[in-house]
């Protein structure tokens, strides 16, 4: 671990925690957890889905624990204030105020905006306004961080018609707006093609540089290890520093290549010359798109945020209807779309899996089977929405595969994915290529792409 | 292109209510006429004709006709009959009363719909916060006017995840209320969660603001726009008045 933090500098956030657990919750979600963020710095913590890092970052982010509902023993230090948790004592914190030193950008960037402003720039001065702060002194300091972090291009546009990758960026200029001396990024780079992750990058780096320090919320340390200032494992609860054989460990990938797949095999899928757009679209989304999958092959899509590949696979999903050009399908299939909460509507895992299948059909005999498959039995009487990111993404997936098709289609399967996930769902599409069945998918996982797929087709 | 009115929100709906209000106490035809006419006319020079015309006809068509079979054909009153089919009659009286209700309803549609195709909503919401009601309002207002569609896209994400799975693809009237019914439950849950989910980072930023709040955009004003507002609302409040004595002391001359 490289914590080599100035001696004399003084932590800008200290976290001293012996439990925390939620309302109604039987045992605590963290314990032992010591923390301490320095100007500047970089801290990484990785761990599995459902490890507890959201919950840490919503501690660090005084969004946590509710006032009157969580248990939190510990201390929290902030802006040189020590604050004291305990059983009988949970003092009130001021959000707002706490926002001031530390900010937090959840996963989802989009929830961080207000979603009531039209333009970038009103977003951005969205919390200068309610500060109160006068007209002349917001334009400044908007012109002044849109300059720094090179959104200028970005300020006249509608904060509701931006790329996942724009949004993220302006979500993160909104966050750096009230100049915190602490920013928590909860995985700030999930499905971000690599151009916008790039970009990223790049705004991460400059608001380092300015003295902000960053905590980065990731299931895994890859993307981070070479310039993290320390590093931290997130396991059932507890955190622990990793050493620099686990970096290692962690950094390594030993994925399989795939199998090679028989020329003569069945065609499954077949695209001749297909032009896809969506209605009242000035452009189509897709033009002369040509593409034959055969049975046992897995096909990858590529493509930058916007060029088409969400909408190819819902058309060959039987979702839209191309323009022009042949489309034919040969045999069952199945989607899983990108947003896992779009998919979900019943209220335990169970009755979410069966949703839609006849009491009589023979389906219903799969459940089961899919269940254990994917490592969600002990799941099955909860609530979706209390479940883990992974194991929802998981949830969606059981949905598509208790129908048995013959071709899977998948939309940014690994998104939301911790690594015990992504094995399950590499496992899932070996056993479909296995027993004659192809694999669409998208993705900017470029590991998992080489990993999984036979062929890549770029889109632009 | 639609042209973009360079008025303060609340001129434009302090006037509509004044026109509104002093046309509907006056209950003269030629009047509802020449407003309805200046509303064709403002809304062709803005590059909105068509869409009030559709707008309008969608919402008046309906009332017109109600109003006609109440009031022109099953009407009891004495007056003359121009034409009649067993009970059903046309009076003359029955089709005054349906032209002229029908015509005050269309100046409170066509007036309406004009404010809110002339208003940018974005203004509306400024000019609300820079006001002194309850900052709640202009977030009320926003949400409604900014995340319906928003609600209105998940909606349709959920009817594609159902539509997937074979459910709710039924036709007609009967797979539209079965559409409806397996789509409203996700569509609540699902939007709780997102307000649950904003709320949070809403209180971050400080919103609702306690003390002061400012705007970074500004809404055009003038003391010239000041005065028509006030003189607006004391013709909204006092135009009717006038006309309703007016009228009762020509009845008793």
């Amino acid at each position: 671990m490289q914590q080599e933090l100035p001696a004399l500098t003084a932590a800008v956030l200290g976290l001293s925690l012996r439990s925390f657990t939620y309302l109604d919750g039987q045992a605590p979600v963290l314990h032992n957890v010591e923390i301490e963020v320095f100007p500047g710095s970089l801290t990484v913590i990785s761990g599995q889905s459902g490890s507890g890092k959201s919950t840490l970052g919503a501690i660090l982010a005084g969004l946590l624990p509710r006032h009157g509902m969580d248990e939190l023993v510990g201390t929290i230090s902030v802006a040189e204030t020590q604050i004291e948790f305990s059983k009988s004592v949970t003092p009130r914190v001021d959000v707002s105020q706490w926002a001031k030193h530390t900010g937090l950008l959840p996963q989802d960037a989009g929830h961080y905006l207000s979603g009531i402003r039209g333009t970038v720039a009103e977003e951005l001065a969205f919390s200068l306004e309610n500060a109160g702060v006068p007209r002349e002194q917001m334009c400044q300091r908007v012109q002044e961080l849109a300059h720094k972090l090179h959104l200028e291009h970005l300020l006249e546009r509608n904060p509701q018609q931006l790329s996942g990758g724009q949004e993220r960026l302006v979500a993160l200029a909104a966050l750096a707006m009230s100049e915190p001396d602490v920013l928590v990024l909860d995985e700030p780079l999930a499905g971000l093609d690599q151009q916008a992750s790039a970009v990223v990058s790049t705004m991460i780096t400059t608001l380092r540089a300015q003295g902000t320090a960053l905590v980065v919320l990731s299931d895994s340390i890859r993307a981070w290890a070479h310039e993290a200032d320390s590093l931290w494992s997130l396991e059932q609860g507890m955190l622990k520093a990793l050493s620099s054989d686990e970096q290692e460990q962690q950094n390594r990938t030993t994925r399989e290549t795939p199998r090679s797949v028989p020329e003569d095999s069945r065609v499954l899928l077949s695209l001749n010359s297909v032009k896809l757009a969506y209605p009242g679209a000035s452009h189509p989304a897709v033009q002369d798109l040509d593409l034959e999958v055969r049975a046992g092959q897995c096909i990858g899509l590529a493509g930058a945020n916007g060029s088409g590949k969400t909408t190819l696979l819902k058309a060959i999903a039987g979702l839209l209807t191309p323009v022009a050009g042949r489309l034919e399908s040969f045999g069952e299939s199945g989607l899983l779309l990108q947003n896992s909460s779009d998919q979900l509507f019943e209220r335990t895992v169970l009755r979410e899996v069966t949703f839609g299948i006849p009491k009589r059909s023979p389906l219903q005999q799969r459940v089961p089977e899919v269940l254990a498959q994917l490592g969600l039995e002990a799941y099955a009487q909860t609530h979706p929405y209390e479940l883990p990111a992974s194991a929802r993404r998981l949830v969606a997936l059981a949905t598509v595969l208790v129908r048995d098709p013959e071709i899977l289609f998948l939309d940014e399967p690994t998104e939301a994915l911790d690594e015990a996930g992504e094995a399950i769902l590499q496992e899932v599409i070996r056993s479909v290529l296995e027993r004659g069945g192809a694999v669409v998918l998208s993705t900017h996982d470029a590991e998992f792409m080489k990993s999984t797929a036979h062929r890549v087709l770029t889109l632009s | 292109m639609p042209r973009t009115i360079h008025l303060h929100p609340f001129t434009i709906l302090a006037v509509a209510v004044a026109v509104v209000s002093t046309t509907t106490a006056a209950s003269q035809w030629w009047l509802s006429c020449a407003v309805l006419g200046l509303c064709l006319l403002i809304s062709g020079w803005a590059g909105q004709l068509k869409k009030l015309s559709v707008l309008s006809g969608a919402m008046l068509l309906p009332t017109l006709l109600s109003l006609l079979l109440i009031h022109g054909l099953v009407s009891r009153d004495n007056s003359p009959a121009i034409a009649q089919w067993g009970p059903v009659r046309v009076t003359v009286h029955g089709l005054e009363v349906a032209l002229s209700l029908g015509l005050r309803t269309a100046v409170l549609v066509v007036v309406g719909l004009l404010c809110g195709l002339l208003i940018d909503k974005h203004q509306l919401v400024a000019a609300i916060d820079l006001s002194p009601v309850p900052p709640q309002l202009g977030y009320l207002l926003a949400a409604t006017h900014f995340l319906l569609p928003q609600m209105g896209e998940k909606q349709r994400r959920i009817g594609e995840a159902q539509t997937l799975r074979r459910v709710g693809t039924g036709k007609g009237v009967t797979g539209w209320f079965q559409r409806v019914r397996l789509r409203a439950v996700p569509l609540v849950l699902a939007s709780m969660q997102d307000a649950q989910d904003r709320a949070v980072h809403l209180s971050a930023r400080g919103f609702p603001a306690i003390g002061t709040r400012t705007r970074l955009r500004t809404v055009p004003d003038s003391s010239a726009q000041r005065a028509i507002r006030w003189i607006a609302i004391v013709v909204a409040v006092l135009g009717p008045v006038l006309i309703l004595v007016l009228a009762q002391l020509g009845s008793k001359s």
